[in-house]
């Protein structure tokens, strides 16, 4: 079937539009703080066999994969025999899925009876039991990091609302009144977008819409692969790594090689270390998702639509056994982590390739800090993570203290976590001057939280990076200042490990800074300019001005 | 006689109604100094400002110094280990796959940012106690070296106690008596300290800015003999007397859109219409409302470059299709429409000004929907060549016709709009087809019967003189005042009792607010609770009209939540949760003493002339009719078009037009 331009354009912005609605849907009528204030979720709508044709822009790691994590359960449980009602779910990480807390929801959309395509919706829940409220930074196998959702097949009528499975989810989870809500967000953003493909579907009628679905992906592909052709063939090698894993002092090394042929990428993640005891294992979907974000953020134009199409020009392989594709039952919690390395292995690749739309290195780690307090009325879990300093560009400074490529959540305002948790408070959120790398364009500037400890039985679980190998400057741009994590306690102070968990003491300050990006170009070619109106903001210190771009006050 | 003045980029659009008697006029901008403009349009209407009793007023003052950051010298105080919430901003980034992103750029510089010993919990309980004269004193070098015009003042859980804030502005306003305070309660009284902040920065930045051009105004208008009451257009779709505006500069944002559904709502509403949706399509974009009982939907959540404002305005979407709006063909091969646009200079093809790019305005000139003889009344000389010299590219590509493809460009404008209404309909929970769609601007009519076909809607209400219907929304716009307040509250036994005892109190002190500001008519007044289940972190609205509140009882409340809640989120069988209050605001509303009528003159051209239009697939002959022939009960059978001095209003085949008693022209579909 051939569509007209206007259906075309007028299905595909439908389509994209109800993916986007599906996304703001679930963040506003979500009930725990990492999804209605901190954004942690997606949406996206996928054809009948699974394809993802449309997404909301929200978080791209939990986007490149989710047609991965939909075909096991398609195949467990075929969609021609799906009715009304029927929901599939996975957060299985050796079956498609990420890390436990990112749980999938596919609901089928059918139209006069025929299956015409599924709503997809992800969620990072706050709390799936496990071994530890909120993350379990020391476990050594999957079983420890929480409930397991093998893909499978419920009931919205049967199972949940009170039947059997909600009431074995609820039985084994910490905060159930939040985490139920917001499984109820998933499966009401999931009936808006159902109902928006329903109304196309009545419009245009169920041939056409699956029509302009297939072009969708089509188009998304023709996009791609002319973005890839205008970039020089080669084969282009980058390395980054890990400080550790939380255990040994041994650096965790992470090796991409792309090859760009024609309209083609291949990223080979050979010679990335073995995978690990502790929970920086990245499950292949995860792996994925970061090769393919580098990919798309550097070589194409913002505004192709992310879909499978998007993906069938890109070919991604990591050795299995590899901390890049683990084998079952290795722990995966802190998988961002290892991601954020292939995303900047693949970064430092193609910064050979089209060095003017590629970034200095930035923070690029996920810190998730997470407190938790068992009190009289049972658990109170908080988790917020922190981004830094983005790495410089070739005509612009890295941006400062914002989440970093592969995610895209929001703070918590403090406002917001007083009303809702009375253990602890924040006393300092601001930037941390200095912290850039300097160069002709500087790196953002990481930032500072400092969390004030108020009850006895506050149990800290964190997991960070850039705290011993800082990311690298492009064209002589220098490193990125380190991260780091401390305890203030009385007069004394305790340095964190990147990774850790820990009792914490009432009064106890926990102050966490995260890392600077990067910067771009040699120092000395700064425009004075610049450097002064840092210096005027408290950005920069007078001592650094001085050291890094030769600057005097007028004081000197 | 009463005169609305709007101020627009590009022109500045004046009505003046004396008796039955309407002028329009229509001159271009001066934006270095908008009250030119406004005083030019004036003077080319030979308006004897003596007889002038009431003036109304809209300008893009404040929204320019903003987008130009020409705002007041401003300082901004803030809760020790809190200063830098302006520049952390909310740590995301609005375009997930640009790695070269910067954020918004707040309007406070680092360098002018103070913090302030202080402490409140999240009940307004003071942790760390303030000492007002201690911080006055320490800041106060800092404060005179900095030659400040204005302060901004926001302290962390404010919403919940402001009384550090109001200490602070008071020993402030002593030590420096002419500096413009300004506190975040003042502004908003909602949860969410970077919201907050940025609003009561961007309302201090532009307090100034907005004083000082409002006074010269005044003083320009005295000197030309004015005596009448002068007021100013809000972008929540009331006016203020200008003595109202020195604590609510902010609220002068986008005035200029609000303006517009103002003046569609008043218009439409005479032919007794009052469930509408009102699309305003000009130059180089559209915007839309959703308007309920003759109520504009408002929305406390709204942007201007980047940064976040939350006071009331009116819910508009704008979409970046307008008719001067670039028609492209992507790397992918779609055909795509905006939101790049040729804007007045060089303007459309067409214009023969330098444009080669092809626009929606091209595209009508193509497809026979606009004459060249009848751009701006036939006032300006048109260049057809050119526009399909820009056509011919996009022709070639897509393998159609000049006239095929202008009309595919037409079409996917139209899907533009259709998107755009489909936000503050279907996504809010209401079915477009319960409504009367309202177009306006220059290119509204053009699209609007098309646009009703998509979503449904059988009923188009064009309003007369509709390329200027902004500046008579001023006139018809009432005197209008939001107040809000943060007050949680569980629903269940007693809560109407607490609605009745808050609504009393708050609607006191708005009387007296609109009593000192000298409006004569007691307003009527309106609560909105916003709500949300327990646990949840952003509310749905319900509003209650005054009657309603008396007999207002909990299970009542909590059933018209639930129902509101499930409209918008589809939340089903999960909506049994505890519901609560989040916040009330009140609604203020005193309608001017009468509305004049925007008439029109029917002395149009009795002939009737021929045309033809290229519309789906097929040239068709068309009728060509002067607005000011469609009197009342004429009834005109599409395709035809139906031109006045401000716009043109097409009426495709299968549709037909009709004059009305109220000047409005009514577009339905012949079943």
């Amino acid at each position: 079937m051939i569509l007209n331009p206007v259906d075309q354009a007028v299905i595909s912005q439908g389509l994209i539009a109800a993916a986007r609605e599906m996304g703001v849907k679930l963040v506003r009528s979500a009930y725990s703080p990492i999804l209605r204030e901190a954004s942690d979720g997606s949406a996206a709508i996928l054809d009948p066999a699974g394809n993802v044709v449309a997404q909301a822009e929200l978080i791209p790691m939990q986007l490149g994969p989710i047609s991965a994590t939909f075909a096991p359960c398609a195949r467990l449980f075929p969609p021609d025999q799906l009715v009304e009602g029927d929901f599939y779910i996975n957060n299985d990480p050796y079956n498609g899925g990420q890390h436990l807390p990112d749980v999938f929801i596919f609901t089928p959309i059918f139209f006069s009876g025929r299956l015409v395509g599924f709503t997809a919706s992800v969620a990072h829940h706050l709390d799936l039991g496990g071994g530890a409220a909120g993350m379990n930074v020391d476990a050594t196998d999957l079983y420890q990091e929480g409930l397991i959702f093998p893909p499978s097949k419920y009931n919205l009528k049967h199972d949940w609302h009170g039947g059997p499975f909600e009431r074995l989810v609820r039985a084994n989870i910490r905060v159930p009144q939040q985490t139920i809500g917001d499984f109820n967000a998933q499966f009401a953003a999931n009936a808006v977008g159902a109902l928006r493909v329903k109304e196309l579907c009545a419009k245009f009628g169920p041939e056409t819409v699956a029509a302009a679905m297939e072009e969708l992906l089509a188009y998304s592909e023709r996009r791609m692969r002319a973005a890839i052709a205008a970039a020089p063939d080669g084969v282009y090698v980058g390395e980054d790594a890990l400080d550790d894993d939380g255990v040994s002092e041994t650096p965790l090394r992470v090796r991409a090689a792309v090859t760009i042929r024609g309209d083609q990428v291949e990223v080979d993640f050979a010679g990335t270390c073995d995978q690990v005891r502790t929970t920086l294992n990245c499950p292949f979907a995860s792996t994925v998702a970061a090769a393919l974000s580098c990919v798309k953020a550097v070589l194409t134009s913002p505004d192709i639509p992310f879909n499978e199409g998007s993906k069938r020009p890109i070919t991604i392989k990591a050795p299995y056994g590899s901390m890049l594709n683990p084998k079952p039952p290795a722990p995966v919690r802190a998988r961002m982590l290892s991601a954020y390395r292939a995303f900047d292995a693949v970064m430092r690749a193609l910064a050979q390739a089209v060095p003017e739309k590629a970034i200095a290195g930035g923070f690029d780690t996920t810190e998730s800090i997470c407190l938790s307090h068992l009190g009289p009325s049972g658990y109170r879990i908080y988790l917020e993570i922190f981004g830094g300093g983005y790495g410089a560009g070739i005509a612009n400074d890295g941006c400062d203290a914002v989440d970093n490529a592969l995610s895209n959540c929001s703070n918590i305002p403090v406002e917001a976590m007083e009303l809702e948790y009375d253990f602890f408070r924040v006393r300092e959120y601001g930037l941390r001057p200095d912290s850039g790398g300097a160069g002709r364009h500087r790196g953002g500037l990481g930032l500072i939280r400092r969390f004030e400890i108020l009850k006895e039985g506050v149990h800290l679980q964190t997991y960070s990076d850039r705290f011993l190998i800082a990311p690298q400057g492009i064209a002589g741009g220098e490193p990125g200042g380190f991260a780091r994590t401390r305890i203030e306690r009385g007069n004394e102070r305790i340095d964190l490990r990147s990774k850790l968990s820990l009792a914490l003491r009432q009064g106890d300050l926990l102050v966490a800074e995260t890392g600077g990006g990067a910067g771009h170009g040699a120092a000395d070619g700064r425009d004075p300019t610049l450097v002064a109106a840092d210096l005027a903001d408290g950005l920069l210190s007078p001592t650094e001005a001085a050291r890094r771009y030769g600057f005097k006050t007028a004081a000197e | 006689m009463r005169v609305g003045i709007e101020v627009g980029g590009t022109f500045t659009d004046l009505v003046a109604i004396d008796g039955d008697r309407v002028l329009i006029g229509k001159v271009p901008s001066t934006p270095a100094a908008p009250d030119r403009g406004a005083l030019d349009s004036l003077a080319a209407a030979s308006i004897d400002l003596a007889r002038v009793r009431d003036l109304v007023h809209g300008s893009t003052v404040a929204t320019n110094a903003i987008l130009e950051r020409k705002g007041a010298r401003l300082a901004f105080l803030v809760t020790e280990g809190f200063r830098d919430l302006l520049l952390l901003q909310r740590h995301d980034r609005k375009r997930i796959y640009d790695l070269f992103y910067q954020k918004p750029r707040p309007v406070v510089a680092r360098r002018d940012t103070f913090t302030v010993a202080e402490r409140m919990d999240a009940e307004g309980r003071a942790l760390v106690p303030l000492d007002a004269a201690a911080e006055v004193q320490r800041l106060a070098p800092a404060i005179e070296a900095g030659g400040y015009h204005a302060i901004a003042i926001l302290f962390l859980n404010s919403y919940a106690n402001p009384a550090h804030e109001e200490a602070l502005a008071a020993a402030l306003e002593r030590r420096f008596p002419h500096l413009f305070i300004t506190c975040s309660t003042e502004v908003t009284r909602e949860f969410r300290e970077y919201e907050r902040a940025s609003t009561v920065t961007l309302s201090a930045y532009v307090q100034p800015v907005i004083d000082s051009y409002l006074a010269r105004f005044a003083d320009a208008l005295g000197d030309r003999g004015f005596t009448g009451r002068f007021s100013v257009m809000q972008s929540n779709g009331g006016r203020m007397p200008a003595a109202g505006m020195a604590k609510n500069a902010i609220t002068s944002l986008f005035s200029g859109p609000a303006a517009g559904v103002i003046g569609a709502v008043h218009q439409a509403g005479r032919s007794g219409y009052r469930n509408l949706i009102t699309f305003d399509m000009g130059g180089t974009s559209t915007d839309v409302c959703l308007v309920r009982d003759g109520q504009p939907d408002l929305s406390t959540e709204t942007e201007v470059d980047g940064l976040p404002i939350r006071t009331p305005v009116l819910d508009i979407v704008t979409v970046g299709a307008g008719g001067g709006s670039i028609v492209w063909v992507d790397d992918g091969g779609m055909l795509r429409i905006g939101p790049r646009s040729a804007g007045a200079d060089p303007g459309p093809a067409c214009y023969g000004r330098g444009g080669t790019e092809p626009t929606v305005t091209d595209a009508h000139l193509i497809r026979g929907s606009m004459r060249a003889d009848a751009f701006l009344g036939g006032r300006m000389r048109i260049q057809p060549a050119a526009a399909e010299r820009a056509f011919q590219g996009l022709a070639s590509r897509f393998a159609q016709s000049l006239p095929q493809i202008a009309d595919s460009a037409v079409r996917v404008a139209d899907a533009a709009i259709v998107r755009a209404i489909q936000i503050v309909s279907t996504e809010r929970g209401r079915d477009p087809r319960d409504f009367v769609l309202v177009p306006f601007g220059g290119a509204g009519p053009l699209h609007a019967a098309r646009v009703a076909e998509e979503l449904g809607i059988v009923t188009v209400a064009v309003p007369p003189h509709a390329g200027v219907i902004s500046a008579f929304g001023l006139l018809a716009a009432d005197d209008t005042q939001y107040e809000t307040l943060t007050r949680k509250i569980v629903v269940g036994d007693g809560t109407a009792e607490i609605v009745r005892e808050q609504y009393a109190a708050m609607r006191g002190r708005m009387l007296g607010a609109f009593r000192e500001l000298g409006i004569a008519a007691a307003p009527r007044c309106g609560l909105t609770l916003a709500m949300r289940f327990v646990g949840q972190a952003f509310e749905v609205p319900v509003t209650l009209a005054e009657g309603e509140i008396e007999r207002l009882d909990s299970g009542d409340l909590e059933r018209r939540f639930i129902a509101a809640h499930h409209r918008v989120f589809a939340f089903g069988e999960a909506s049994q949760g505890t519901s609560e209050i989040v916040s009330f605001r009140l609604g203020a509303a005193s309608p001017p003493p009468s509305v004049p009528i925007l008439a029109v003159a029917y002395d149009g051209p009795a002939v009737t002339a021929e045309t033809r239009i290229f519309d789906r697939g097929a040239w068709r002959p068309a009728r060509l009719l002067a607005r000011g022939h469609c009197r009342v009960g004429h009834v005109v059978a599409g395709p035809a078009l139906i031109e006045d001095a401000t716009s043109t209003t097409y009426v495709p085949p299968g549709w037909r037009a009709r004059g009305d008693s109220c000047d409005n022209l009514f577009m339905t579909r012949a079943e």
